[in-house]
């Protein structure tokens, strides 16, 4: 970033995607000058060679300036795009934690902390297996890491088998040399009966934290399991650093929301303090992916109750497991919104997952970013994340469009990372708008008044309860919007009159007055009409 | 699709090229190294050893049908032995099971508590490899791996157990790609084949193709309440004290109904008569034909795999740029020539080329 090159490739290698975008300087800041994706493992100099070529079709001159060409000329396009320098995000692969216990009750923290870190986490104890089952379940080749603990010291439940758990762990160990060991609490006692003498190992054994210890309980085991999941340049591991630096630059508090294929992210931040960074909690979810890699009944119910297209169990269930199998299939036509009905059924996941992140203050601004959300029109995203996240409060939304925030992420030095990131962050988020979400509407023909005061002038509606209402503002128009209520209600504070900045977008400002949480009906047919009437209004480019 | 823009028209039509091909997904035709898996369990015993060279047919490993742990004295096993060696009581006056079990021989588990825990069994089942080639690694109750001799069809799952027969592609020839396999049409003559179906076929065929003898499935998609009553069925064939030789459902594509891609229908339809093998780790159909020719489809072949047009297959006409499809999702389209009919523009997500 600091040397002379005028263009590079900023790339994210996903499970799912592919994507590169191609960053420019002009007038002496980075800009986003394109952005293309394809289904994985994609060709990586083949969209750079896209890029490039629409570069020089769109703009020779743009070209040239960007040192995209050669003496003046574009030669050869491919080799100019081969030459581009690469920042590089790769998606770790998710691989498969088994968390292991004497006790049902001491494997619970394990495993919640696991789950919180990105890992596809199974458990086993010996309460629910007996040492066979158990043996064999740790030798199943999909197991990659074993995580082993016990309280310290071990509980009363815990030390009469504590002995037992780790001569099975010994006997599984010395099979997979492969294997990844992390002993916690109590357990790391036992690392001379559980290490192998004298062989060579492939995997490590580590010694971890009890899954208790820390504040908040269970932090330094998540750290330890983060480390040990994550390459060095997984975007998600980064998730956390991107977003503290974009809540620095923008001055906001700021909620990254990503659904992928492999899982669901959450990261919030808030800005630092006296030139600190910014500080940043990060829940990573296997369990929140567009779809898991076996949906079950539970799966297909949660997609069933958002989906709005007619689809009986059996072939809703096909159609998600064709979307685990091809990602980026059928998705055109009713395969987007079937699409987006899986996305907020991962993001019920996701926000169940991670309720230490929902009792924060509200963020000021939410990105939503990932495959899930790729295709279909921004305000119809809007909507599927403040249907399923609905806190009483007045937020804007924003969509990493390009996928850039991942790759943004791995630039090792803070101050650098920060001044990419201001250059490029009007480039890197398509404004989707503000959304309002009152709580404590009470029924009745009206619930007040709004009043939108704008650059071009001022309108005036009514707030139907039960409602979306839509205002047109466009994307960086910003507006002052009263809201005069009939009856107290919660927005941040309680009150019945509120003035809120809010900023405009692709969906401009969206006034949410359903309930807080979201009460759909329970038949089938009124809850499809409804969802459906809903996205109507913001799906603006679906066909009639 | 809402946007349907023929090239050729007027001016401003843009105008089909053979750029961008790249960006279309790849897809494995076939792979010439093959080394299949086998699962092991605890207590199943490997019957070869690594860099044995096998045959069709071979039993690699005996299954453990009823495994349980038993506790042998610590002093009645190798003092330098260790979890997965195998443990007899031959020859060792102090190696008396705990009263109540009986057994004789086993594969250690675990030493705890100056006693050996020793996975053990009454009834045992072979493992046979379906295929010829050379044993790689063998891991006790893990897994043996066999590096196959011949080439590899991936598929996307294969359900069932490894298998081999003689691949067959059924009465009408013309149903490669499409057809559907319904119970009635299955007779004992097919016993022994690996059967092609083409695009469909039911949990209800299956069960009765199994009972025919006939080996194996090779279809292009497998409904997922298919997959389920499969499953079950397999389920019970373990669960039987006699059971049929094994079975295995090779699928192609996916889960939706769509014909058998073109270039790998070619590839079945010169294997037909030749004896092939399903391996279920990884999923895919293995032969060692060497004499089979398999000509690759041309480089600008294209397959739409799923969307509007899923399954059809035609010539790659270059990039089309972003275009709006149905639904009202803008998306970037390649130009595709389907027979003789004008290029029409398919969202790069949906194709895929066979490499």
């Amino acid at each position: 970033m600091t040397s002379d090159p005028r263009a590079f490739l900023a790339v994210d290698q996903g499970a799912a995607t592919t994507s590169a975008a191609l960053i420019g300087r002009l007038a002496h800041r980075w800009r986003v000058i394109g952005s293309l994706a394809t289904p994985a493992p994609g060709d990586v100099d083949a969209i750079g060679t896209e890029l490039v070529r629409r570069v020089h079709a769109a703009d020779p001159d743009l070209a040239d300036g960007l040192g995209l060409t050669t003496n003046g000329a574009p030669a050869d396009i491919a080799a100019l795009a081969a030459d581009l320098p690469r920042l590089v995000a790769r998606s770790a692969p998710v691989r498969t934690l088994l968390a292991v216990a004497v006790s049902d009750r001491a494997l619970e923290p394990l495993a919640t902390a696991a789950r919180k870190t990105g890992w596809r986490t199974q458990g086993a104890s010996l309460d629910g297996h007996d040492p066979f089952q158990l043996m064999a379940s740790i030798l199943d080749r999909d197991v990659n890491v074993l995580l082993v603990g016990a309280g310290d010291p071990p509980g009363a439940d815990e030390r009469r088998q504590l002995d037992e758990l780790a001569a099975i762990v010994a006997g599984a160990v010395a099979r997979r040399a492969e294997l990844t060991v992390i002993l916690a609490g109590a357990m790391a006692d036992h690392l001379a009966r559980i290490e192998p003498t004298g062989a060579a190992r492939g995997g490590e054994i580590l010694l971890g934290p009890p899954a208790s210890a820390g504040d908040p309980p269970g932090e330094p085991l998540r750290r330890l399991l983060d480390d040990v999941r994550g390459g060095p340049d997984d975007p998600r591991r980064a998730a956390g650093r991107i977003t503290a630096a974009l809540a620095d630059v923008l001055d906001r508090r700021i909620e990254l929301i990503e659904i992928g294929f492999d899982g669901g992210l959450r990261a919030t931040a808030s800005p630092g303090v006296e030139g600190g960074e910014g500080i940043s909690q990060v829940s990573i979810v296997a369990d929140a992916a567009l779809v898991p890699p076996d949906p079950d009944d539970a799966t297909v119910d949660r997609v069933l109750a958002w989906a709005t297209i007619s689809l009986d169990r059996h072939r809703l269930r096909d159609r998600l497991r064709e979307l685990r199998l091809w990602p980026w299939s059928g998705i055109a036509g009713d395969g987007a919104r079937l699409r987006l009905a899986a996305a907020r059924a991962a993001l019920t996941v996701l926000m169940e997952a991670t309720p230490d992140q929902s009792a924060l203050p509200a963020p000021d601004l939410v990105v939503v970013a990932g495959g899930a959300f790729a295709v279909a029109p921004g305000p119809a995203v809007a909507l599927a994340l403040v249907d399923v996240v609905r806190r009483p409060a007045a937020i804007a939304i924003a969509q990493d469009h390009a996928r850039l925030l991942g790759a943004l992420g791995v630039i090792p030095d803070p101050n650098e990372r920060r001044q990419a990131l201001a250059d490029l962050v009007d480039d890197v988020l398509v404004p989707l708008g503000s959304v309002v979400i009152p709580a404590g509407i009470r029924a009745g023909a009206s619930a007040g008044r709004l009043t939108v005061h704008a650059g071009t002038g001022a309108s005036d509606s009514d707030l139907v309860p039960g409602g979306l209402e839509l205002v047109d503002l466009a994307p960086g128009e910003v507006a002052t919007a009263e809201f005069t209520f009939r009856d107290s209600v919660r927005l941040g504070a309680r009150g019945r009159r509120f003035a809120v900045d809010v900023a405009g977008g692709l969906g401009g400002l969206l006034v949410d007055l359903r309930d807080v949480p979201l009460r759909l009906p329970d038949r089938a047919e009124r809850r499809r009409e409804l969802l459906d009437a809903w996205q109507e209004s913001l799906w603006v480019t679906r066909d009639r | 699709m809402t946007a349907t823009v023929r090239a050729g028209g007027n001016g401003a039509t843009p105008r089909p090229h053979g750029r961008g091909l790249d960006l279309v997904a790849r897809r494995s035709l076939l792979s010439d190294v093959a080394e299949v898996g086998f699962r092991l369990a605890p207590g199943d015993r490997p019957l070869v050893a690594a860099g044995d060279a096998i045959v069709a047919g071979t039993t690699i490993a005996e299954r453990l049908r009823d495994p349980r742990l038993v506790d042998v004295p610590a002093s009645a096993a190798d003092p330098d032995a260790r979890s997965g060696d195998g443990w007899s009581s031959v020859g060792r006056p102090l190696a008396r099971v705990r009263r109540g079990d009986e057994a004789d021989s086993g594969e250690l588990i675990y030493e705890h508590g100056g006693r050996w825990r020793v996975a053990v069994g009454d009834h045992l089942e072979p493992i046979d490899c379906p295929v010829a080639g050379v044993v790689r690694d063998i891991r006790p109750g893990i897994a043996i791996r066999v590096r196959a001799e011949g080439r590899a069809l991936p598929g996307v799952e294969a359900l069932g157990d490894p298998t081999s027969g003689r691949l067959s592609l059924g009465s009408d020839r013309g149903d490669i790609r499409y057809g559907r396999l319904r119970s009635t049409s299955l007779d004992v003559g097919l016993a022994g084949t690996i059967l092609v179906i083409g695009s469909r076929v039911d949990a209800e065929a299956l069960t009765r193709a199994r009972a025919m003898g006939v080996r194996g499935v090779v279809v292009s998609g497998l409904a997922g309440k298919e997959r389920r009553d499969f499953l079950a069925s397999e389920a019970r064939q373990r669960a039987a004290l006699h059971r049929l030789p094994p079975f295995a459902v090779l699928i192609l594509d996916g889960v939706i109904r769509r014909p058998i891609a073109g270039p790998i229908a070619a590839i079945l339809e010169a294997l037909a008569g030749t004896t092939v093998a399903i391996s279920v780790d990884p999923p895919a159909l293995v032969f060692d034909a060497p004499k089979v020719r398999v000509d690759r489809p041309p480089a600008d072949h294209v397959r739409v795999r799923s969307g509007e047009h899923a399954g059809e297959e035609g010539r790659w006409a270059g990039l089309a740029g972003i275009r709006r499809f149905a639904g009202g999702t803008f998306l970037e389209a390649g130009w595709v020539v389907f027979g003789n009919d004008p290029p029409r523009p398919v969202p790069l997500a949906d194709l895929e080329r066979f490499v």
